[in-house]
């Protein structure tokens, strides 16, 4: 059986992890572009956003883990005689990807017998997070590693993340959006919709008043899905935003007339300094055993 | 008859088939590119009108379609372009033009006669509301908005605004406005037959 390693931009929390026995490599988040921390170990997500949200005009820096930090989360395993499969954030969004990438070219000439295969999600957050799932499905139902990855590359073609934002300001401090479109958006209350697809964030809608966003949501989630619930894993992710996603995922569950099994999970750092408190947002993605290769 | 109202004819003709066809369109980005056109010959038709029967009644209507013309084809150009600094762009854009239509239009006010002034008040309040329910998102806003907007301007084409002159009703600036609000009218029930489309497209897995 092979290891699984991801970078934590997936966003499984230390229990999942665990139970699942993937090896988590974090990303660095910087408030002064000095010190930098590391993702769920020297700086837990709740008291992330919390200064976030409490600090005006903050805006931290997100860094890829390094190479080193990739070797050193191979090694044990190759060590122990274990292949390796990798998934990280999209690799137009970090270069996490390429850090991986350097660690695998260094580890192959020390263990030329062992296997290490790169997957680049083309995603992030709640997307990355169901990749991930499917892939320790396709391990424990004892897929090989390169059948993995090959089942695993057509998954994350059919991911999409949606979500909605309570506020344009943390794109504006991303500089995503201009201040007067951030002023002006608040004074209107406009929900910007955006999309992860194709490893890109792309906004698609403004939509006034956050109870017309999610609505607005789940009616296209409902059109795009209806018929192919038993074909697809779902999963719900949010900043801040508990009674609302367990709301939206009741609703949900109700329109599509199907269970949402994947735990509501806590979306990141590495997306949720861009989209801030508050953001909700969903994904879904083909399961393994639905893919026709 | 006044050679100049027969051209305000022909230019109204025009305009009404723009501003019919704009508001039939859900796509913004087209909607701003055809209103916009519609707005010049909108503006034409009324100093076409100002030479007929004089310009003074005519000078606000004029400054308002010429605030359009600029208004909707720098949207279009700034929208079609869809990126965060043209969308910034876009909307620095406008609210220079609610300040400027805001100093304009209370010069306009000033400026007219008394009897018409609440006239022109009540279409520089509707005009601004009719701009910013553009720049709102969906297709509802700017067509509820346009409704009000319409009643204001197809009164200003009355007695209740051409107060001298053989041609104190001018029918085709009335119908301009009718024909948006015959577009409204046509789009909604277009809507109401067609089958319920999501407003958000998500891909299929």
């Amino acid at each position: 059986m092979f290891q699984i390693i991801s970078d934590s931009s997936c966003d499984f929390s230390k229990y999942e992890a665990k139970r699942h026995g993937i090896g988590i490599v974090p990303f660095y988040i910087s408030f002064d572009q000095e010190n930098y921390l590391k993702e769920g170990i020297d700086i837990s997500k709740e008291d992330f956003f919390k200064r976030l949200a409490s600090e005006k005009g903050l805006f931290p820096k997100t860094s890829q883990p390094s190479p080193q930090d990739y070797i050193d989360a191979y090694e044990p395993y190759l060590k122990g005689g274990k292949d390796v499969l990798v998934l990280t954030i999209s690799s137009k969004l970090s270069g996490s990807f390429n850090s991986a990438s350097l660690a695998m070219e260094m580890m192959k000439e020390e263990y030329p017998d062992r296997e290490i295969i790169l997957v680049d999600s083309q995603n992030a957050t709640i997307g990355q997070g169901l990749i991930l799932r499917e892939i320790i499905k396709m391990r424990d139902a004892g897929y090989s590693l390169s059948k993995t990855a090959q089942v695993a590359k057509e998954v994350l073609k059919t991911t999409r993340v949606y979500c909605t934002l309570d506020t344009l300001e943390y794109l504006k401090r991303g500089g995503r959006v201009g201040p007067t479109t951030a002023f002006v958006g608040g004074i209107l209350k406009l929900n910007p919709i955006l999309q992860l697809a194709d490893g890109k964030v792309s906004q698609l809608d403004n939509v006034r008043g956050r109870k017309r966003a999610l609505a607005l949501i789940e009616e296209a989630m409902v059109d795009a899905l209806k018929g192919e619930t038993g074909n697809i894993s779902l999963s719900i992710g949010h900043i801040f935003s508990e009674k609302d996603a367990a709301v939206f995922k009741a609703s949900t569950e109700a329109a599509l007339e199907t269970k949402i099994t994947n735990p509501i999970t806590d979306i990141g750092v590495t997306i949720g300094s861009h989209v801030g408190p508050g953001a909700l947002g969903f994904a879904y993605c083909r399961k393994y055993d639905a893919i026709k290769i | 008859m006044n050679n100049w109202f027969i051209v305000a004819q022909i230019l109204g003709v025009i305009t009404i088939g723009f501003e019919f066809a704009s508001y039939q369109i859900k796509d913004k980005t087209k909607y701003f590119l055809v209103t916009g056109i519609g707005s010049f010959f909108w503006m034409a038709m009324f100093v076409a009108i100002g030479l007929a029967t004089g310009m003074s009644t005519q000078i606000s209507l004029i400054v308002a379609s010429s605030y359009s013309t600029i208004r909707n084809l720098v949207f279009f150009k700034i929208f079609s372009k869809d990126t965060p600094k043209s969308k910034e762009a876009g909307l620095i854009f406008l609210l220079v033009m609610i300040v400027v239509a805001l100093v304009a239009g209370i010069l306009a006010i000033v400026n007219s006669p008394e009897e018409v002034r609440w006239l022109h008040t009540l279409g520089m309040v509707t005009a601004l509301g009719f701009v910013i329910g553009q720049y709102l998102p969906g297709v509802h806003y700017v067509r509820i908005a346009v409704l009000f907007y319409a009643v204001v301007v197809m009164l200003t084409q009355t007695p209740l605004n051409i107060l001298e002159g053989d041609f104190r009703w001018n029918i085709m600036g009335i119908l301009i406005e009718s024909a948006k609000i015959v577009s409204v009218i046509v789009f909604y029930l277009r809507l109401s037959t067609q089958p319920k489309k999501p407003q958000l497209q998500f891909a299929k897995p």
